[in-house]
């Protein structure tokens, strides 16, 4: 039971310091705190379609963050979530494009497919480039993230273009009713189902399957998994085709679901927060479903603050990055106390 | 012609300022993912702080204060708290981001981007004919950049201290057994960084324009990190891949204003140093595995 307190702590300790940092960034730059708590509050859960909002969020969110815990468990530092979230978008706008006619019974399951395959394909690159050629995967996602927003950005204006769209957005165009899995809002019974069954799929792979098991110990003492006579090479593999699995997976459900279209420079964001999320729900699935719901509903918060307060939405992502810097860090006190634990 | 080469220089120059920042950091073992924040943070403490006190060395001045305070404390964290220094790097840059548009609303009410009252020096002044009327677009650091070049590499390649950062980052167990402190190397590595963001921040906010926007480095930081592993972990090399990064992005600038010239698409062109940078990476992993197989 004293476990899960200190790790509770240790995970709530640096989200209230960074919440603490910038609400005195906020005052001393003369904000109202009543008014940011008070938009916060509403913006996240309150208001009427606010909790939605969270929901809309935490359900990206939740999805991409199963396949980071996964990479994350077996030591892996896939951070190309972002690139991996476009290819899976676009995997499931091409097929709903072009069947357009077809039973949404077979084109929405295929869809789903299509962007399951695009994430998982798009991260095996660079899965592919670190067991055979061993290069550095944090610079290949990196480079595969931009390689993955040109190569949108050149579906969205080439290939797949909207004549209809004006402006600066450019987008494939709209997916036909029927193949969608919720309206604008971004929630809906199917949503939150298929969201269920990703959470159930990533705590049997992570705590109930031998994979699970093998890619622990390749994660925390690989040379103990290579005297095992553990297939390395074939964990780290499944390991990428999983991150990149459950990260198309979410962008296929953004096209399906709330934007209803791929669009470029569309949630910039999105792949690096739920590497903060998988780190907050201590790298297991049901606790990264739980950080999913607090980071959906900062995210919400973020995007509805600027109507009500006159704080700038940028204020919050600073907490983000406060919170992924402070997260991982292990405070002096807290090292002394298990320090002292393990001594007596 | 003419023009195209000033634009790659003016395009490269910020790379190459942050690449060989970052290299310091790189060389001694930090993947310093945070380059892309401290840039940001460079740029507009230089536009906001430059433009407020009316002076841009000035600015330029704060804006290296406050990068050394901010490396000071990525190092903290990594270091003295053993925090992970890719999640702590990514918190940096998202900490500069939100904090610049943040700090460019609440303190100079502007939402989106601002004009910066101050600007670099252009040396070579005066709408002359031929190739000067190009070279005139070049800031006062652009021109300086050979000698940050050799400065750098000197640093790096002839000092001990560059020595020490090397050993630091190659091989730690010798070099704290012949006796460098490591954290106190490791420390001054991150603040040269640091330091080197600040100015390449300062060429992309004040150098050929004079604004600051949201976000304005867009992924350049993350490019620069990508021009050191192109560039070998050299400084020579890093500088050259800097140019060749600048260079892609010109084109693919000119594939944009001369379109219908060539069926390429733009976004395959500015492709091209990203993947050439894959595959650069693995040809070394896989030589590298080879060296290690053959030495053991």
């Amino acid at each position: 039971m004293s476990r899960w307190i200190a790790a509770g702590i240790r995970i709530a300790s640096p989200i209230a310091i960074a919440f603490a940092l910038g609400f005195i960034l906020f005052a001393a730059t003369g904000y109202d705190i009543a008014e940011v708590v008070n938009g916060l509050w509403q913006g996240a859960i309150a208001a009427p379609g606010s909790l939605e909002q969270s929901v809309r969020w935490a359900i990206p969110l939740a999805i991409i963050s199963f396949g980071i815990v996964i990479t994350l468990r077996t030591g892996e530092f896939n951070i190309g979530a972002q690139g991996q979230i476009l290819l899976g978008g676009f995997g499931a706008a091409s097929v709903a494009l072009l069947l357009p006619g077809w039973s949404p019974l077979l084109v929405i399951p295929l869809a789903l497919l299509a962007g399951v395959i695009g994430g998982a394909l798009w991260s095996a690159i660079a899965g592919v480039l670190k067991v055979w050629f061993n290069a550095d995967e944090v610079i290949n996602t990196l480079m595969l993230n931009f390689i993955a927003a040109l190569l949108i950005q050149w579906v969205t204006t080439g290939p797949l273009k909207d004549d209809a769209t004006r402006g600066e957005t450019a987008s494939t165009p709209r997916v036909a009713d029927v193949f969608r899995l919720s309206d604008g809002t971004g929630v809906s019974l199917e949503l939150i189902a298929i969201v269920v069954i990703a959470a159930a799929l990533a705590w049997i792979i992570i705590e109930r399957s031998p994979f699970g098991l093998k890619s622990k110990l390749v994660g925390s003492s690989p040379r103990v998994a290579a005297w095992q006579g553990l297939q390395i090479k074939r964990i780290h593999i499944t390991t990428y085709l999983l991150t990149g699995a459950f990260a198309g997976l979410a962008g296929a459900l953004e096209v399906l679901g709330p934007s209803a279209r791929l669009v470029t420079g569309a949630t910039p964001t999105l792949g690096f927060t739920a590497i903060v999320v998988a780190i907050v729900g201590m790298l297991r699935a049901p606790g990264a479903l739980a950080a999913a719901l607090f980071f959906g509903g900062l995210q919400a918060a973020i995007l509805f603050l600027p109507i009500v307060s006159r704080l700038p939405s940028s204020g919050l992502r600073i907490i983000e990055g406060l919170v992924a810097l402070l997260i991982t860090a292990q405070f002096i006190w807290l090292r002394r106390r298990r320090n002292r634990r393990r001594q007596s | 012609m003419e023009q195209f080469v000033v634009t790659t220089i003016r395009l490269s120059a910020p790379l190459i300022f942050a690449g060989l920042g970052g290299l310091f950091s790189v060389r001694a073992g930090i993947f310093h993912i945070g380059i892309e924040g401290l840039m940001l943070a460079g740029a507009f403490v230089t536009v906001g702080f430059g433009s407020a006190i009316g002076s841009v060395w000035l600015g330029i001045a704060g804006a290296i204060a406050v990068n050394l305070l901010l490396s000071y404390v990525y190092w903290l964290l990594i270091d003295r708290f053993k925090a992970d220094m890719i999640i702590t790097g990514l918190g940096l840059t998202t900490l500069c981001v939100g904090g610049s548009a943040f700090l460019m609303n609440a303190l100079f009410n502007r939402r989106g981007s601002m004009t910066s009252a101050v600007r670099l020096p252009q040396p070579v002044v005066g709408p002359q004919e031929g190739i000067l009327a190009y070279v005139s677009e070049l800031s006062i650091l652009a021109w300086l950049l050979p000698l940050f070049v050799f400065i750098v590499w000197l640093i790096l390649r002839r000092s001990r201290l560059g020595l020490h950062i090397a050993a630091v980052g190659e091989y730690p167990y010798a070099a704290e057994a012949a006796g460098v402190d490591i954290s106190r190397t490791k420390l001054i590595a991150m603040l040269i960084t640091g330091l080197c963001c600040a100015l390449a921040g300062a060429e992309l906010s004040v150098g050929g324009l004079a604004a600051f926007s949201e976000n304005m480095t867009n992924g350049r930081g993350f490019i620069a990190l990508a021009a050191i592993l192109f560039g070998s972990l050299e400084p020579i090399r890093t500088t050259l891949a800097g140019l060749f990064f600048g260079l892609a992005n010109a084109v693919g600038i000119n594939s944009q204003i001369y379109a219908g010239e060539s069926n390429i698409p733009r976004q395959f062109i500015l492709m091209i140093p990203f993947i050439a940078t894959m595959i650069f990476v693995a040809l070394r992993g896989v030589l590298s595995q080879r060296r290690i197989s053959q030495g053991a």
